[in-house]
């Protein structure tokens, strides 16, 4: 199949037709070869993260699926997203919300059938949505078919599959990462009566990447979807993938072997296709995992999320220049991934212990809504549900250098519950009308997988996709505008960042360049307005005109460029030689 | 409404750049090139260390000095420092440095910084003394931690010394200030306190400004301002004060024109405040108090005798219209006593420091004089002190120097009664 | 010789009663005019006095200075000072007025004289009253100084400004109402110059070695030991 460059359509944000109106897609067969206008469009994209089974539910058994999927499309379409991130929608226990596969080549049967996959992916496809999904390449569930056979006995074919010892005490260079949980990074097997190895839960059990048979199965698992018609994988867990004695068995140069050999294999046959990388490390750590740019495509950019709710309470730009410092530059063919939130918890592993006392204090005042070292909260309810503050933490995501992932739900401003235990109430039901289940299911409400939001400044009724479509002044209507408007210009994607030093320090300002094109972002981070003056003396003859509303500004001259901003206010100026 | 402008159109510049702040550490500088980087330096590591959260800037106002000040404290708290500080504070520490207007004197300075930490809303301010070497770090939470966290308005300094030390302190302004306003506050004449914000915004609309340009003056007078108001004031334990050697030394008249004049100049303005009070009360000390140092070598008691003797005699009628006929005689009995015995008794001094204080209310002669006046005699007490203290121990002088508080206390209404001799002694 | 004296009588009587006849009026209108000039002065100094009172003159007068100077003088408040001075050139204008209406010429000369030189005479009696404030206030500020720098003769040093001051100020005043002008300004420049002479060879003789140390001090910028007030404060 083929993508109609729709940023031809959405260039001109002048033009005041809806970016998402504008996409034109040429319907072809999912299984085509991808014939890529650009192979580096993840580097535009603006990704959606949903789970299968919160969105929506066609045939009301109150989980959602795949059909109910197909039917939302249009809601994405109408976002502007280009790209959806399926969290795990494989056959699973579900003993790690699905991050416990027992079957790489299927799709749990409560989301519908591989056939269901299939037609979901036509219709994304058909409207120019690209789709991702999860690839847990560490380990499996110890359900899988392939630790049944393994642990049968120690001469099994499939033995050598997982990493084996007759004593608990290898590897002892590396953490436990589930400290809560697990108290050693060995698990004891009674049927072949040995010890197995496992990074994350004992019921996840790593698989052993030593083994050429395991790396060409697991190419083989990324092969059947690829040939779908998927285009890319998020890749979990990517830095635990080979063990060694005396290391902390996390980063070592044989994993990157391993992660380059996948690439080279997706390289050879599935241009365009892209690899996400799971790996919460400071950014110069997960460097590596680009290479040169031989291993991933994107990876997580972790420690700017805190920091911008940290900028925005502290109404100071220290915290995000300071990681913009700290965040070395990447090979061209690459691209951070960000994002504000997400289906896990605000994790404040990437700051120091100061800056985790100041965020806890601040945005989790009530202890329930701490788990392991983060703050388990949606946007909105983190925000106060200021429509402001949401809208200027958006647009720093819109506007800072990679490739914004927005959470479900986030864009209509949804809120969460703290109560369902683990990290469960950011993984409510989406909210799609104020009617029966928000929309969500037919299902009696007791047989949904989770509650529904109900109390009244989150729930359902008051806050649904349905009404907010309806109001012209809605976040959701907000977030379309912003969207379209970050798409219209791959300056925001591609652009180099060069940030100013007004000395007004709670005004966030930088340029953004690509090619020919330059912008000039303006945030005031603080709750009262701000006047600020910034040199643009190297920009001197430029017309700043605003990207949402299209009115020119003064042209920037020799003196001190002078803008008031009003709380929590931020421009974006297409810088113009006219 | 006068149209003057406190503020330079440079400093408000750079106070519109930084906007609202928590806190706000100043240091008025002029001509301190020698010593004032210390301070600046330790000014920002104390803001780093103690207060990471707050918004906070350091103001640093110069009155125009020619020898590279202003170079020097931006050399010391600037962007070497902010790499030292980086993992220590969340926030940006700002820095403002600026001149400000009219004379450099310290009152012109603290108005422009009072009037600058009232536009930036500043919670607390600190204010440091750049002739100060010994600050630390620690001196700024110390200064600023009890009025963000116990809400104080003013947080005088307790600092490290010997009590035979500044026999000034320990004669006349500790326990004169102690008695009139009724609170027992240590440096009632320190360079350096912490405030509030409330208090700076009550002090702008003083007449403070327009009364004091001599440096210990506004020092005493900001100090007064907070005992006699509606202020909550505490003080803080801040270790030993070392001055640099270049720092400027007034002769001893000057030292007491400035002072003692602005005591009872302060007396005079505030009145309605403490003529009523009577006692004294403790005032909280956050911290621990400090021990007292050790060593010193006290004034030598003999040139002061000297002075005293000369200047009675010398003074002569000028004092007859200043003191009762009793206290005069009883000072030049003193006067003519063995030297070796020479004591001016706890009862006369206090009687000639509130006949003076009186005097000084009712303009019997030109004020500047009768400060003047009043330094020979103090030379006799601070002689008859140390004679007095020759061979104890510390604790024995402390406790001396408690008494003469107390008589301070005790004598309150032979002041009232000279104050207004019209109305009798009342009390 | 009767009839002739009686004439002469009768003639120097009608003359004399004819002179009265004719002055009679001047008289009453002179003192009449004196009358009703000493109670316009006096309601227009107590006019005067009020007036300033309601303006605050006197805390005018405070700030200026001048207050501390009538003190000092022991005169009364700057209202009253003022509605005196009033009152004094109003009724003194009559006087001359009325003097005139008697048509002496004699009389009215002197008084004109009289007039023009009040001005010289109350300039000079403030002369001498500031120079006696400022002999007083120089006197005690000299003093003070003296003795707090320790100096040792410090009343006569005090003393000796204290009277030329008002040596200054007795020749101004004296050189103001023009008496012996000569004289004056010849004693004046004598005693003054006696003075300073006196002063320059006691200096020279007696205060080298003080000169000599703070030259040297000023030179060396070498630290102030006696008067170091650290030990004090």
């Amino acid at each position: 199949m083929r993508y109609a460059p729709d940023e031809h359509q959405a260039r001109d944000p002048l033009s005041g037709a809806s970016g998402s109106a504008t996409l034109r897609v040429h319907p072809s067969s999912a299984t085509a070869n991808h014939l890529m206008p650009d192979d580096l469009w993840y580097k535009d994209a603006v990704l959606y993260e949903l789970h299968v089974k919160a969105y929506a539910d066609k045939n009301g058994d109150g989980i959602g699926d795949f059909d109910g999927l197909i039917d939302k499309l249009d809601h994405l379409v109408e976002l502007g997203v280009t790209c959806l991130w399926l969290l795990p929608m494989y056959p699973s226990p579900f003993r790690d919300d699905g991050y416990d596969i027992s079957n790489y080549c299927d799709v749990h049967p409560n989301y519908g059938t591989l056939d269901d996959f299939r037609r979901f992916l036509a219709a994304a496809h058909d409207r120019g949505l690209r789709v991702i999904i999860e690839l847990v390449v560490n380990h499996t569930s110890d359900q899988h078919p392939w630790f049944q056979e393994a642990r049968q006995s120690r001469d099994n074919p499939r033995r050598d599959w997982y990493v084996w010892s007759d004593t608990d005490d290898r590897y002892e260079g590396a953490r436990i990462i589930f400290l809560d949980t697990e108290m050693s990074n060995w698990a004891w097997d009674p049927v072949s009566k040995s010890y197995y190895w496992h990074r994350f839960f004992s019921h996840q059990p790593d698989l052993n990447y030593d083994n050429p048979a395991v790396r060409e199965e697991m190419w083989n698992v990324m092969r059947f979807w690829l040939d779908m018609g998927v285009d890319g994988f998020r890749v979990d867990a990517a830095p635990y993938l080979i063990e060694r004695e005396g290391t902390s068995c996390e980063n070592l140069p044989e994993t990157h072997d391993v992660l380059r050999f996948l690439r080279r294999r997706l390289d050879e046959s599935y241009a365009g296709r892209m690899l996400l990388a799971e790996a919460n490390m400071w950014p110069q750590d997960v460097r590596p995992y680009f290479g040169e740019g031989d291993e991933f495509h994107m990876a997580f950019h972790f420690p700017i999320m805190p920091r911008m709710f940290m900028a925005l309470r502290l109404e100071d730009r220290k915290p995000l220049i300071e990681i913009f410092d700290r965040t070395p530059s990447i090979p061209a063919s690459c691209q951070w991934a960000t994002f504000l939130r997400n289906h896990d918890e605000l994790t404040l592993e990437m700051v120091t212990d100061v800056e985790r006392d100041y965020m806890v204090e601040e945005y989790a005042r009530d202890p329930v809504a701490r788990i392991n070292l983060g703050i388990r909260r949606r946007l909105a309810p983190l925000l106060d549900g200021d429509r402001r503050r949401i809208e200027l933490l958006n647009g720093l995501l819109m506007s800072l250098p990679g490739s914004p992932v927005l959470y479900y739900g986030d864009e209509i401003g949804m809120g969460d519950n703290v109560f369902l235990g683990d990290r469960n109430g950011v993984r409510t039901p989406m909210q799609w009308t104020g009617g029966w289940n928000a929309g969500f299911s037919t299902a009696d409400p007791e047989r949904l997988y989770q509650p529904l939001i109900l109390n009244p400044i989150y729930g359902y009724q008051a806050v649904n996709v349905e009404s907010q479509r309806r109001s012209e002044h809605s976040l959701l209507q907000w977030m379309r505008r912003l969207i379209r408007v970050r798409r219209s210009h791959p300056v925001f994607g591609r652009g180099t960042i060069e940030f100013l030093h007004p000395a007004n320090h709670r005004v966030l300002a930088y340029t953004r360049t690509h090619e020919s094109e330059s912008v000039l972002v303006v945030n005031n981070l603080s709750s009262s307005a701000q006047a600020v003056e910034i040199d643009l003396r190297p920009l001197e003859g430029a017309i700043p005109v605003e990207m949402f509303g299209g009115s020119p500004f003064p042209r920037i001259g020799k003196l001190p460029y002078m803008l008031t901003l009003a709380p929590y206010a931020f421009y974006w100026f297409r810088l113009r030689w006219l | 409404m006068a149209a003057h402008s406190v503020l330079t159109d440079e400093l408000v510049k750079q106070l519109i750049a930084v906007g609202q702040v928590d806190v706000l550490v100043a240091l008025p500088t002029f001509h301190n090139a020698s010593s004032a980087a210390g301070a600046a330096r330790a000014a920002v590591l104390g803001l780093a260390r103690h207060f990471p959260r707050a918004r906070s800037a350091l103001l640093h106002v110069d009155g125009g000095s020619s020898d590279g000040t202003p170079d020097i404290v931006l050399r010391a708290s600037g962007p070497d420092l902010d790499r030292e500080i980086r993992a220590q504070t969340l926030r940006t520490i700002q820095r403002i440095s600026a001149p400000y207007d009219g004379l450099p004197t310290k009152a012109t300075a603290l108005r422009a910084v009072f009037a600058s930490a009232d536009l930036l809303q500043a919670r607390a301010i600190a204010v440091l003394d750049p002739t100060v070497t010994s600050v630390t770090p620690e001196w700024i939470a110390a200064l600023i931690g009890p009025v963000l966290r116990d809400r104080r308005d003013f947080v005088a300094p307790v600092h490290q010394r010997h009590p035979l030390d500044a026999p000034l302190a320990s004669q006349l302004v500790r326990p004169l200030v102690r008695a009139v306003y009724a609170r027992r506050i240590e440096e009632p004449v320190a360079g350096e306190f912490g405030c509030s914000g409330a208090f700076v915004t009550r002090c702008l609309a003083d007449a403070i400004w327009d009364r004091e340009m001599a440096p210990l003056g506004v020092d005493a007078s900001l100090s007064l301002a907070a005992l006699a108001g509606p202020f909550d004031v505490c003080q803080a334990s801040l270790g030993p004060r070392v001055t640099a050697p270049d720092a400027p030394r007034p002769a001893l008249a000057d030292v007491f024109r400035q002072v003692v004049g602005s005591i009872f100049a302060c007396m005079e303005a505030q009145q309605s405040a403490w003529i009523t009070r009577d006692g004294a009360q403790e005032v909280p000390l956050a911290g621990e108090a400090p021990a007292s140092l050790a060593d010193t070598t006290p004034l030598e008691a003999a040139p002061l005798v000297e002075g005293y003797r000369s200047g009675l005699r010398d003074l002569g009628d000028l004092l007859a219209p200043i003191l009762e006929g009793g206290t005069l005689a009883a000072l030049r009995e003193a006067a003519a006593s063995d030297p070796l015995a020479f004591r001016v008794e706890d009862s006369i001094w206090v009687a000639t420091v509130y006949e003076f204080a009186a005097a000084y209310h009712r303009q019997v002669i030109h004020r500047d004089h009768l400060v003047q006046a009043l330094v020979p005699l103090y030379l006799g007490r601070a002689a008859s002190f140390l004679l007095e203290c020759v061979g104890k121990d510390l604790a024995e002088i402390a406790s001396r120097a408690d008494a003469l508080a107390l008589e301070f206390e005790t004598m309150k209404p032979h002041l009232l009664r000279h104050w207004e001799p019209n109305h009798g002694g009342e009390s | 010789m009767t009839e002739t004296i009686s004439m002469a009588l009768r003639d120097a009587w009608g003359n004399f009663l004819m002179g009265v006849e004719q002055l009679l009026p001047q008289i009453l209108a002179a003192i009449s005019i004196v009358v009703v000039g000493w109670v316009v002065a006096a309601l227009l100094g107590i006019v005067v006095r009020y007036v300033l009172g309601w303006v605050k003159f006197n805390a005018f007068a405070e700030r200026a200075g001048a207050s501390d100077l009538l003190k000092k003088a022991e005169l009364p408040a700057a209202n009253a000072v003022a509605g005196r001075l009033v009152f004094w050139l109003v009724w003194i204008g009559f006087l001359i007025s009325g003097a005139q209406t008697l048509g002496f010429s004699g009389m009215s000369e002197l008084m004109t004289g009289f007039a023009g030189f009040l001005p010289r005479l109350g300039a000079a009696l403030l002369i001498l009253v500031v120079g006696f404030v400022a002999a007083n206030f120089a006197w005690r500020a000299t003093l003070l100084a003296a003795v707090n720098a320790q100096v040792r003769s410090a009343r006569i040093v005090s003393g000796a400004v204290r009277f030329l001051v008002l040596v200054l100020a007795i020749a101004m005043a004296l050189d103001q109402i023009a008496v012996a002008r000569s004289v004056v300004v010849t004693a004046f420049a004598i005693t003054f110059g006696a003075v300073m002479l006196g002063l320059a060879i006691a200096l020279g003789i007696g205060g080298g070695p003080v000169a000599a140390r703070v030259l040297d001090q000023l030179m060396q910028q070498a630290p102030r030991q006696d008067s170091d007030p650290a030990p004090h404060l």
